[in-house]
């Protein structure tokens, strides 16, 4: 049986490679799933926990944060088609029309 | 050695490394698939952990609906081929130093923190015992959780709403 730190390990290196996707892509939609990568990290992270503690309520969260994803998702996609109606363009950096 | 270490550590290291191409590759119908092939993965990571419930909802949600979802948006705007240009923004290299540091300062803090405290021990996961893993799930879903559970699914439905707005008929100009 791997140890609690294993998994702990392998949920910041998830988390860290989704935040470095975040911060440095320049294409929306992969900007949106590396979002999904670091809450994939959480879900590794709470599970781990919930197992070794013998606490039920990590999984309870893992399912909302399933459900949040979900919802997120949906918000961010439809915003991503908004702004490609808009602008013509998915990348981030072409997108100055608040002089940003 | 065990098969459970064996089967965590070629599940780790797909993960990893199907995350890191994601990240890395050119074409974004590459990135959905290798982000799926990952969720998958993950799901038989959350097995070994005892969470069949949650293994069945990831396989469901993640990569039967938000993946689909991800990969119907991708098929839906016209992107242009990013081969001509960069990837990532104009600083990434610098961001990916920092990110190491940062990457690094995690482990030895974590590492020095569990070394103060008395490690964790492995218990048995809830399924040997008389209840069944869905059964205690349900169980506090539905009694302890019952008003957050309520929420979520308000949130859910304010969401769909949201994108049903976002989406309706927009005058485009080019």
């Amino acid at each position: 049986m791997p140890s609690l730190e294993q998994y702990i390990i392998l949920a910041i290196i998830l988390f860290l490679i989704g935040l470095f996707g975040f911060l440095t892509r320049r294409n929306l939609i992969i900007i949106l799933i590396s979002i999904e990568i670091m809450l994939n990290g959480l879900i590794v992270l709470f599970a781990a926990i919930s197992h070794f503690t013998k606490d039920i309520s990590g999984y309870i969260i893992v399912f909302f944060i399933i459900a949040m994803a979900a919802a997120e998702a949906a918000i961010g996609l439809s915003l991503v088609i908004l702004i490609y109606k808009r602008l013509r363009t998915v990348y981030s950096d072409e997108i100055t029309t608040f002089k940003g | 050695m065990n098969w459970d270490l064996i089967i965590f550590y070629y599940l780790a290291i797909v993960m990893i490394f199907s995350s890191v191409f994601a990240i890395f590759s050119r074409h974004p119908v590459y990135t959905v698939l290798l982000v799926l092939v990952m969720i998958i993965h993950q799901a038989f990571l959350l097995l070994t952990l005892g969470a069949e419930f949650l293994t069945v909802v990831q396989i469901i949600v993640y990569a039967g609906a938000i993946l689909v979802l991800f990969l119907f948006v991708v098929y839906l705007i016209n992107l242009r081929k990013e081969t001509k240009r960069n990837v990532f923004i104009k600083r990434a290299s610098l961001i990916a130093i920092i990110f190491l540091v940062l990457g690094a300062f995690l482990m030895i803090n974590f590492f020095s923190l569990i070394s103060l405290k008395p490690s964790f021990k492995a218990y048995l996961p809830f399924t040997v015992e008389e209840k069944s893993n869905v059964w205690w799930i349900a169980n506090y879903l539905f009694k302890s959780y019952l008003l957050q559970f309520e929420i979520i699914g308000v949130i859910l439905l304010v969401a769909i709403f949201g994108a049903v707005f976002l989406i309706r008929k927009v005058k485009t100009f080019e």
